[in-house]
């Protein structure tokens, strides 16, 4: 071998290197750096100077810098796996974020080496191993309280045990055989994934858990935390069958359920707040993606709400607005969302309703808001609504598109008159 | 501009030179397929990142030898982009310095060899 080709070699290894390695002085200034340091590095640096580490580090870890000046030593391990979150390129919204682990070593005063790794998917393993691990210890902490049920890959029961019957109702030995998703029919309020939902995603991620209400044979409802765990056969490609853990967890206490109101309802109305309403938009974004299960939107608007508070004062404006709330709400069905959004702007996320459901669910809630009488002093009082309604399905699941199509719709029926749901997009160019 | 130059040179003039014609441009030229592996490698290139040609074909470019480009700026394109023809600022590392260059996408619908030019 002789010098030229171990040089070549040397630079092959280090071209073909899947972790970033990048050696620079105290200041930043690279001086030595591969090409996977390079691939990271880059984008991060944007319009700033790629060739000094803490400039390109500048947007995403400025913290780098002052971590390197606060290791006064003249050696030693500066940083160990820091992690940076980078929020980059075009699909960042839809993939999983991506993180990088950054090791400083100091060499010597002016001498730093680097390394920069993607640990991404390692970051989405830890997150589903902590849910795992809280799940088992409370597990742990009652052995004898929990269901199990054991199902064939054609979703009949196989197994069910003593607990399974104390815990439900249903007599283990009836439900063998019984397909899982007629025994486990659960509440599906919240829009709570159904079992054979669990099933599918078990199947493809190996196990699934969720936390919602499941009903007990004679009609009462329990809250459950419900675990599907895929089977395998040795080396087997597809799960053999699945095992159904079920969980009886107490029900919260109403202090809970106090703080809970506090948090995710608007204190005027009883409407969901616009917080509340945004995470369950992006929990039904994830099963949109998922499984592309619908949801619809309606957004509604009342029809010149700013003369009723200026002629009839706020007390009656609020007093309207809690009777629109109340009525919208109470058409609903438990697993849809009715939140207020602004001032006098309502907003009903409906899961699992396709356009023409929801369609039909806004022309009730626009009759009901039709048919209310507010006394006040000078008579009775009627306000009428504008709204608007879009599916995840004609926008792709984005929320920003979901919500802006919506919105153009909504405006749209008050162009055409007010007191109407407007849903195709051609009223809405 | 002329029709052998860095800007000026086209996708399918580049695919047409004798592999000699190709070593004598100044400029690096890369050239792989849809799956990313070489099938080209000028000798101008090869001297800039100090590798040997034949170590360089038929592997797959991003993963092996061009880590630096495997992003949304570079390689992410040819994915996206059937047809491109564009010139972007770039930092590579060759010989594992930084070294700012000018880099020029070349891809066409239907052709199979997808090129980057490299100049320093």
């Amino acid at each position: 071998m002789n010098d030229k080709s171990s040089e070549e070699q040397l630079l092959e290894f280090l071209y073909a290197c899947p972790v970033g390695l990048i050696e620079c002085d105290a200041a930043g200034d690279i001086a030595l750096m591969n090409p996977h340091a390079m691939q990271h590095l880059l984008p991060l640096a944007g319009a700033r100077d790629a060739s000094n580490l803490f400039a390109a580090m500048e947007q995403h870890a400025p913290e780098l810098r002052s971590i390197a000046a606060a290791h006064t030593a003249p050696t030693g391990r500066v940083c160990d796996g820091h992690r940076i979150f980078v929020d980059l390129g075009p699909g960042r919204r839809a993939q999983a974020p991506k993180v990088l682990a950054c090791t400083v070593v100091k060499l010597a005063p002016d001498r730093l080496m680097v390394t920069l790794s993607d640990i991404s998917q390692q970051v989405v393993q830890e997150e589903r191993l902590r849910q795992a691990d809280t799940w088992f210890a409370t597990l742990l902490d009652d052995v004898d309280e929990y269901a199990a049920l054991a199902i064939g890959a054609d979703s009949r029961i196989t197994s069910a045990n003593a607990c399974f019957t104390r815990q439900t109702g249903y007599e283990s030995v009836s439900a063998i055989g019984r397909n899982l998703a007629d025994v486990l029919e659960g509440d599906q309020s919240g829009g709570d994934l159904r079992v054979e939902e669990q099933v599918k995603i078990a199947e493809r991620d190996g196990w699934h858990l969720q936390e919602g209400w499941q009903q007990r044979s004679n009609g009462e409802r329990y809250w459950c935390q419900r675990l599907v765990v895929a089977r395998f056969d040795y080396d087997a490609p597809s799960p053999s069958g699945f095992s159904i853990i079920l969980r009886d967890v107490p029900r919260r206490q109403e202090a809970v359920d106090d703080m809970r109101r506090l948090l995710t309802c608007d204190h005027l109305t009883g409407a969901s707040n616009r917080r509340h309403f945004s995470q369950v938009m992006e929990r039904e974004q994830g099963q949109w993606r998922e499984l592309r299960q619908s949801l619809s939107l309606v957004v509604l608007d009342l029809d010149y709400f700013k003369a009723i508070n200026d002629t009839h004062g706020h007390p009656v404006g609020d007093a309207v607005l809690c009777r629109v709330a109340e009525a919208c709400a109470a058409l609903l069905p438990p697993r849809c969302i009715f939140a207020r959004l602004g001032g006098e702007e309502f907003g009903a996320l409906l899961p699992r309703y396709d356009q023409i459901q929801a369609l039909g669910l806004a022309e009730e809630m626009r009759a009901a808001i039709a048919d209310l009488e507010i006394q006040v002093p000078t008579g009775p009082l009627r306000v009428t609504a504008s709204l608007g309604c879009a599916t995840f399905d004609e926008v792709g699941g984005s929320i920003d598109a979901l919500i802006t199509l919506a919105d153009e719709r909504l405006y749209a029926a008050k162009r055409a008159g007010r007191n109407q749901v407007c849903h195709s997009s051609a009223r809405a160019a | 501009m002329s029709a052998e130059s860095f800007e000026g040179v086209s996708r399918d003039a580049l695919e047409a030179m004798s592999v000699e014609q190709r070593d004598a441009l100044p400029f690096g030229v890369v050239g792989f397929g849809p799956d990313t592996t070489v099938q080209i490698y000028n000798a101008t290139e090869a001297r800039m990142s100090g590798l040997d040609p034949f170590t360089v074909m038929g592997v797959p470019f991003f993963d092996a030898v061009a880590q630096c480009m495997n992003n949304f700026m570079v390689a992410q394109r040819f994915e996206d982009e059937p047809d491109i023809d564009a010139i972007i600022p770039y930092v590579l590392t060759l010989r594992m310095r930084p070294t700012k260059v000018r880099l020029r996408l070349l891809a066409a619908d239907g052709a199979t060899c997808r090129f980057i030019l490299i100049e320093r």
